[in-house]
């Protein structure tokens, strides 16, 4: 049994999405299957291959910090609910791409340094920027796992935030032919995970921290525990810079490293939160990881992917799935895959279609498989 | 225990047809950051026992970006002004200038690196955080070998002043080939500053500044205080090293 200074707590979560602004809207959203990708008026008038997205109105989007604010506001919830102050815990964080904003004399680089720089002041040391595109978000809550785990901090915050819908992203991403182009159709079909009629992702805005901390200190300092983190698994493809293996060998060996570092089984979990963003080969490669990893057990495994739901926000988006399977731990439940009505054949699991999957579901790997071929996977457990 | 085993700097004052590193065909279509790092990066691991089970730790810039993507941003934003709507269509290699683990990406492509991974992001002082991951990697027992790279340039359009670093770690005592002499990374310490510092955005030089003292160091103890426009500004970092 592994003493409580070693085991380590979800004792906060804070979300802001294109759903919703507070991480219980953000779970309730998704069980009614909602999406919030819609038509920006701005790319529009841009005349942009894709006006599509999942943008947060809660911050103006002229607002030249606009990335800062979005992750503040995603970690005040989070350390409110942990009951936590910035000064109390060490903080391990994803931002965007560096990017260009429009300013009064032409365009201005942003690095996502700068982002980083502004949160992290506050915070204890370590201060830790990750970047592994599609990954870092989960990447930067395995590494906040692995460092509690390690007794070498006792609380912190980790997740990512990403502010990606600029004509400079679009067009960017567009040309690597990923995104979901304009078809003329409702703006809110436009990601489709796993779906025979899917055709790319839709890009979008977001934040989500969580505070990790040892059971101990949860104990100590009383604060609620929402779940335990119990694994962390890596790999890297090696194999091209824009797309995975089609058997999705490096995600076979992330999940099996990740329920190792568990001390679990494939067995043992119950479901998975999927990277999943509607790309032809990362899903097809996706689920033929999946059915791997569980070999003859496929079938009865849950499989959920909210990028349908909330578009895909790169360094957000991991830390986005770890709250839902948070909740998902919580709450025996597994939100539905937005947009998802027709699963590729290429594509067969276990998929929730349509309403919530109900099945007491106790023990959730979320996953996130990177641009380049970064993957990264953490295992959550229902506490107690 | 963590060795330094080897290490090599490349630096380019001006990106130009000649002036870059020699690379792989396919690594000249990146951003200099990326081909400093990775040239860099290539010069110490012929010195790596088993390249595929090093644990991999690399910074992303401070300034990504090239000259390429920053002249389309301009002319779109030219274009813009004049009233024309749509950006012209944006070549798709130039996306990649901006994306953060393209150095990571493209060296384990090119070595088949499977261990461990880290990408650390572009902002200032971040390299002590590399550092210190190879360390608890290391020391940790998790992995025998590190390799930590770094490539920055002077600005997100400029492609001047570049410079990439690359350092290999070893739990094995092996002599540091530019001394002769086995130098050991004893620990990193950080303790907060008074008060805020200003800080120099680039991922490489902060590394490229401590191998210089180590270089120019004797036999012995170091306590090498990072000078604060190579950390976040935030807290004062000491690296202590022996050379045997």
């Amino acid at each position: 049994m592994i003493d409580a200074r070693h085991r380590v707590v979800v004792t906060g979560c804070g979300t802001v999405s294109a759903i919703a602004t507070t991480a219980p809207a953000f779970w309730e959203a998704l069980l009614a299957g909602r999406s919030g990708i819609g038509r920006i008026p701005r790319l529009v008038v841009a005349q942009l291959p894709v006006t599509t997205g999942g943008e947060v109105t809660a911050v103006p989007p002229d607002r030249a910090d606009r990335d800062v604010a979005l992750a503040n506001q995603a970690i005040d919830e989070a350390l409110d609910a942990a009951h936590l102050h910035r000064d109390g815990a060490a903080f391990i964080w994803a931002t965007g791409l560096d990017t260009y904003q429009q300013g009064e004399q032409g365009p201005v680089f942003r690095p996502s340094g700068s982002c980083f720089a502004a949160l992290s002041r506050p915070f204890r040391e370590p201060r830790r920027m990750i970047a592994a595109a599609c990954a870092a978000g989960t990447q930067a809550i395995g590494e906040a796992y692995w460092k509690i785990r390690a007794g070498r901090i006792a609380a912190c915050v980790a997740g990512g935030s990403s502010c990606l819908l600029s004509p400079f992203y679009i067009m960017g991403f567009a040309a690597l032919q990923a995104l979901a182009t304009d078809d003329g159709g409702d703006p809110c079909t436009a990601c489709r995970p796993f779906d025979r009629r899917r055709r790319g992702f839709a890009l979008s805005d977001g934040a989500a921290a969580l505070v990790l901390e040892s059971l101990e200190a949860a104990r100590r300092r009383g604060a609620p525990v929402l779940a335990e983190v119990v694994g962390f698994g890596m790999s890297q493809d090696g194999f091209d810079l824009n797309r995975p293996p089609e058997d999705g060998r490096g995600a076979v060996r992330c999940l099996h490293r990740a329920v190792e570092d568990a001390g679990l089984a494939p067995s043992d979990v119950d479901a998975v939160n999927a990277h999943a963003t509607g790309t032809l080969v990362g899903d097809r490669a996706e689920a033929a990881a999946i059915r791997r990893f569980f070999g003859s057990d496929w079938n009865r495994k849950a499989v959920s992917s909210l990028k349908g739901a909330i578009g895909h926000a790169m360094a957000a988006a991991g830390a986005l799935e770890a709250v839902a399977a948070v909740a998902t731990c919580r709450t025996g439940l597994v939100p539905p895959t937005v947009n998802l009505h027709d699963p590729d054949e290429d594509c067969e699991l276990r998929h929730v279609i349509g309403r919530p999957h109900e099945d007491d579901v106790r023990t959730v790997v979320s996953t996130s498989f990177g641009m380049g071929g970064q993957n990264a996977a953490v295992v959550f457990r229902r506490f107690p | 225990m963590t060795y330094l085993v080897a290490a090599a700097l490349r630096r380019s004052a001006v990106a130009g047809p000649d002036a870059g590193p020699r690379q792989p065909r396919d690594f000249r279509r990146f951003n200099l950051p990326v081909q400093l790092a990775l040239a860099a990066a290539a010069e110490v691991v012929p010195a790596a026992q088993d390249p595929t089970a090093m644990a991999v730790v690399s910074l992303a810039p401070c300034h990504n970006g090239s000259p390429e993507l920053y002249r389309w941003v301009q002319n779109a934003d030219t274009a813009r002004s004049r009233g024309a709507t749509a950006p012209a269509r944006m070549n798709p290699t130039y996306t990649l200038h901006v994306i953060d683990n393209l150095a990571l990406s493209a060296f384990v492509i090119a070595h088949g690196s499977d261990g461990y991974y880290l990408g650390v992001g572009g902002a200032p002082g971040q390299a002590w955080c590399g550092l210190e991951a190879v360390r608890e990697r290391l020391d940790g027992g998790w992995e025998r070998e590190a390799l930590l790279m770094a490539g920055d340039q002077g600005g997100a359009g400029d492609a001047l002043d570049g410079s990439g670093v690359a350092l290999l770690f070893s739990v094995r005592r092996t002599a540091y080939a530019p001394l002769g002499r086995p130098v050991e990374l004893l620990a990193i310490e950080r303790s907060p500053r008074p008060e805020p510092q200003p800080v120099s955005a680039h991922a490489a030089e902060g590394l490229c500044a401590l191998l210089h003292a180590v270089a120019h160091h004797g036999v012995g103890a170091l306590a090498y205080e990072v000078p604060p426009q190579h950390t976040d500004g935030i807290d004062r970092v000491t690296v202590r090293l022996r050379v045997a």
